[in-house]
């Protein structure tokens, strides 16, 4: 059963802010961060944000596993059309 | 909700979401497009009777082969197995009907409008003339300029939606709607067929919409995708074939469940290593994914990527091995009855293994140098996918009692047989022989015209066969004996054990397989063994019921499954309208730009598309409405086996599958950016906007989706103010992203000068797909506010207080609008 509270989901909100705000933060400031770098931390914050609104805000955390396997085929086979197509021409 | 009018009555037809009554239509219409694609095959024979443009012009003939393969492919092939499916995986499984009648029957009607939609766009100045693989650049208006070419990919387009909702309603019944007792591993191996077969086109037809998107896109808004330097061409190639492969077991494995079905019943012989052919199934369905570039060789990818999907490709070949020796070795220990369905399934093995023999050729690179561009190629497909098509006419004769309650004639289905295997062979085996022949033209070699006329002569006995046919059931549906439950001997599924035809409700009691052979349980919740059925059983599945969605927890439990609804229809009809419209709005508007936006002018010099485009529209937005709003009761199983998705209620678990289907058009639309991007050198690139706009929409997407939650929150709180409250604020931060989008658009478009194809930072292709994508995504968020405000609508009517699940099945949607823009929001704005 999800949860109801309302705390627990603004947690999840201050998160979320904070995390996308920490993507505007790594190529804004890029006397610190190297391109790569910022690429990496930006993707990272991104998994991380769509980890949180997906578990907490979709309630996959209290859902049937199966549902979560079904969602990661579905990211998996996307990741790979990418990988395979974009590697193919370098 | 509508009272279903009697068989007898038009209007039933029109109206029904019956799962019976919806297979019969799809195979009668999946008949009717054989018919015309075979048609254009005799055409094309026709024009090779001698080389050159002797019968045909050149255009015509290209035309009369695009069709063919879309057609045969798209519109004969892939429904003729799912007229079955519709008819039987439900009753195979001890369903009542499929999980979402309406969504089935909308499936159809999409389907068959949208065959109508492609007949249409021969008389919209000529259809497309690309081949049935539209290969880029071939594809774009410069090339093929017809308002048809348009027309037939919207078709296609339009079929691809209807076919996604099919695969959703599929995947969900079987996984909710199983009888008490029957595991995945217990079904039937035709059911286990169409399992395999809806999740690979969960992901494979994905793949298929969004390029379509993609190819409409660059034809109607201009956008420059495919006619792109930076690899244009070769993207095509790869999201198309993505989608290709499994494209071929989609076909195939519907045909593969009737042989399996056919060779049981007519061997009198369980099959022999069913598990391992399960196992089979579903490694080639997983396999599927990973070999599409074999279809790329003669490109200039790179070698790793060939040789791997080399190793791949001639691996599929290994469980196809295993199900093929099955089925021999299931002949081999039963006692062969030779009707007329095994005839065609026997024969559908044969031509299955000489397909499958000669495409291992095609998945060697070297070999493929020679092949490819070949009437080697296109001997082998037939072999595979019209060999395969033959076991689904095996598969009519075998469930035509069923269907019709009379006997077909057995000595006319033998001759049909006969006469269409001479022609079969005759046809696509001298192609074999006269390989050599260029794929695609009219031009050949003289040397190979004997040939090439024997095979014409081929397809002329071909295609009078299917005569036989349409004269044996004709004949038999008015005048034929009465099909007793069970005409065969020796049957295994549940189909059997009720009357022919069965009846609209299915069973007169609920079926239950907890002891391992069917029964019927009178009393709703108490098993009980006052009636068995006379053959079908489990393959030994034991276990008990699932109640995950309790009678008692629908509001509406009292109430009886409704059959009929007019929706549908109308729909898929205001979807066809809308469609047609847009195949020719870009050429009855001409758009003159200007400084601002105000300073725009617009011209429509023919106002006949845009008209239906703007009815169509409206159309859409009315019926859906009036969807939303009847009273259709489709009953959920109430103890049913579900794994592996137990607890899940049923339309949640239809929502994530088609979430599934929209993560890969959106892993697409970003692999199209990517690979573009990676081709044009990826560091040649600066983003084309300020980050700021980009990271403010950020800030508000993610506070809509907070706002949805606490929706769901007070929903489920039983307070109305507070769902209003925050469905309103949802609404209202939906609207300001779409304002800041609005402005960041003019922005780009009229101070900074980036357009659809103009980018003075760099490449245009940039541009197009900056537009398109964030497009996508914007027309995403456009239709989650809509749904917004019919549920806005709703709850202030005192909606959803007893029952809140529509607002957390919006907020899923919602949700997942949010997680694309986490990912579309760096990749267009910062790096």
């Amino acid at each position: 059963m999800a949860s109801d509270s309302i705390k627990l989901y603004a947690l999840v909100y201050v998160a979320l802010v904070g995390l996308a705000t920490s993507k505007f933060v790594f190529f804004e400031f890029d006397q610190f961060f190297t391109y790569e770098q910022a690429f990496a931390g930006t993707m990272g914050a991104a998994a991380l944000k769509g980890a949180l609104i997906v578990g907490y805000y979709q309630h996959l955390k209290w859902e049937n596993r199966s549902l979560t396997y079904l969602m990661a085929v579905a990211l998996a086979f996307a990741l790979l059309l990418m990988a395979a197509a974009t590697y193919s021409i370098t | 909700m509508s009272e279903l009018p009697p068989k007898t009555s038009l209007r039933r037809w029109f109206v029904t979401t019956n799962h019976k009554d919806v297979g019969i239509l799809y195979t009668i219409t999946a008949l009717f497009f054989l018919i015309m694609g075979g048609m254009l095959a005799l055409l094309i024979r026709f024009q090779l009777w001698e080389p050159g443009a002797q019968f045909l012009s050149e255009i015509a003939y290209n035309e009369a082969v695009t069709t063919h393969g879309l057609v045969m492919v798209f519109w004969f092939l892939s429904p003729f197995g799912f007229g079955f499916a519709n008819y039987f995986v439900p009753l195979q499984i001890g369903a009542d009907d499929l999980a979402f009648p309406r969504l089935n029957a909308l499936s159809y009607w999409m389907y068959a409008l949208s065959g109508i939609l492609l007949g249409i766009s021969y008389f919209q100045g000529g259809t497309l003339s690309t081949g049935w693989t539209m290969y880029a650049p071939l594809n774009v208006p410069m090339y093929t300029p017809s308002l048809g070419s348009t027309g037939a990919i919207l078709a296609l387009a339009m079929f691809v939606i209807g076919i996604t909702a099919s695969t959703i309603n599929f995947l969900t019944t079987i996984h909710h709607s199983r009888a008490e007792g029957m595991g995945l591993m217990d079904m039937p191996l035709f059911t286990w067929s169409i399992l395999a077969t809806v999740y690979m086109m969960l992901f494979a037809f994905a793949a298929l919409l969004a390029v379509a998107l993609i190819l409409l896109s660059d034809r109607i808004l201009g956008s420059i995708y495919f006619s792109a330097t930076e690899g244009g061409a070769l993207l095509w190639g790869h999201l198309f074939w993505f989608f290709g492969h499994p494209e071929v077991y989609i076909v195939f494995f519907p045909a593969l469940g009737v042989m399996l079905e056919l060779f049981q019943s007519f061997s009198g012989n369980r099959l022999v290593g069913r598990k391992w052919v399960i196992i089979a199934i579903c490694l080639i369905s997983i396999q599927s994914f990973l070999v599409w570039t074999h279809h790329m060789f003669l490109t200039t990818i790179n070698l790793e990527v060939k040789t791997l999907m080399m190793a791949t490709s001639i691996g599929i070949s290994l469980p196809f091995d295993l199900v093929v020796f099955s089925l021999i070795y299931t002949l081999i220990k039963g006692r062969i009855k030779f009707t007329t369905p095994f005839l065609f399934a026997f024969g559908a093995l044969l031509l299955f293994i000489v397909g499958g023999i000669t495409g291992v050729f095609l998945g060697a690179i070297v070999l493929d140098y020679e092949f490819r561009g070949t009437y080697w190629v296109v001997a082998h497909f037939h072999y595979v996918m019209f060999g395969g098509a033959t076991a689904l006419f095996g598969g009519i004769y075998y469930w035509f009692p069923k269907m019709s309650g009379k006997m077909y004639d057995e000595f006319l289905g033998k001759v049909h047989f006969v006469i269409f295997f001479i022609g079969f062979n005759a046809v696509y085996f001298s192609m074999f022989l006269a390989w050599e022949t260029p794929r695609r033209v009219f031009e050949y070699d003289p040397a190979f015209q004997p040939m090439h006329q024997f095979g014409t002569i081929g397809a002329v006995v071909l295609g009078l066969s299917f005569f036989i046919m349409f004269y044996n059931f004709a004949k038999s549906y008015v005048s034929g004996p009465d099909a007793p439950d069970n005409p065969w001997e020796y049957t295994r599924t549940a189909e059997w054990a009720v009357s022919s035809p069965p009846p609209l409700e299915n069973w007169g009691g609920r079926p239950s397989y907890a002891s391992g052979k069917l029964e019927f349980v009178s009393e709703a919740l108490t098993p009980s063994d006052d009636h068995d059925g006379p053959a079908a059983a489990t393959d030994g599945g034991h276990g008990e019921g699932h109640g995950d969605d309790h009678i008692e927890s629908y509001p509406y439990w009292d109430k009886h499954a409704s059959h009929a609804s007019i929706w549908p229809f109308a729909l898929s009809l205001a979807t066809g309208i809308f469609f047609f419209g847009l195949s020719g709005v870009s050429s009855s508007i001409d758009i003159t730009t200007a400084d601002t936006l105000f300073g725009t002018g617009i011209t429509v010099s023919n106002p006949v598309y845009p008209v239906f485009t703007a009815l169509g529209l409206l159309g859409i937005i009315w019926t859906a409405v009036k969807w939303g709003l009847e009273d259709f009761y489709a009953p959920p199983m109430e103890i049913a086996e579900r794994w592996p998705f137990e607890g899940v209620e049923k339309v949640k678990l239809g929502m994530w599958f088609f979430l599934a289907s929209d993560v890969i058009v959106f892993g697409a639309f970003i692999s199209a950016a990517v690979f573009i991007r990676v081709a044009a050198g990826w560091y040649t690139w600066e983003p084309l906007t300020d980050s700021l706009p980009g990271l403010i929409n950020t800030f508000v997407l993610l506070t809509s989706s907070f706002t949805v939650i606490l929706a769901l929150v007070y929903a489920r709180r039983k307070s109305r103010k507070g769902l209003i409250a925050y469905l309103s604020a949802t609404i209202l931060l939906g609207l300001t992203f779409l304002s800041i989008k609005m402005w960041e658009w003019h922005h780009e478009i009229y101070d900074v000068g980036v357009t659809l194809t103009q980018n003075s930072h760099g490449d245009p292709v940039q541009a197009t797909i900056y537009y398109v994508t964030t497009g996508l995504h914007g027309l995403h968020v456009v239709i989650g506010l809509l749904i917004a405000g019919f549920l806005l609508v709703r709850a202030w009517n005192g909606a959803y207080q007893e029952d809140p699940r529509p607002v957390e099945y919006f907020g899923l949607y919602w949700h997942f609008v949010d997680i694309v823009w986490v990912i579309l929001f760096p990749l267009f704005y910062l790096f």
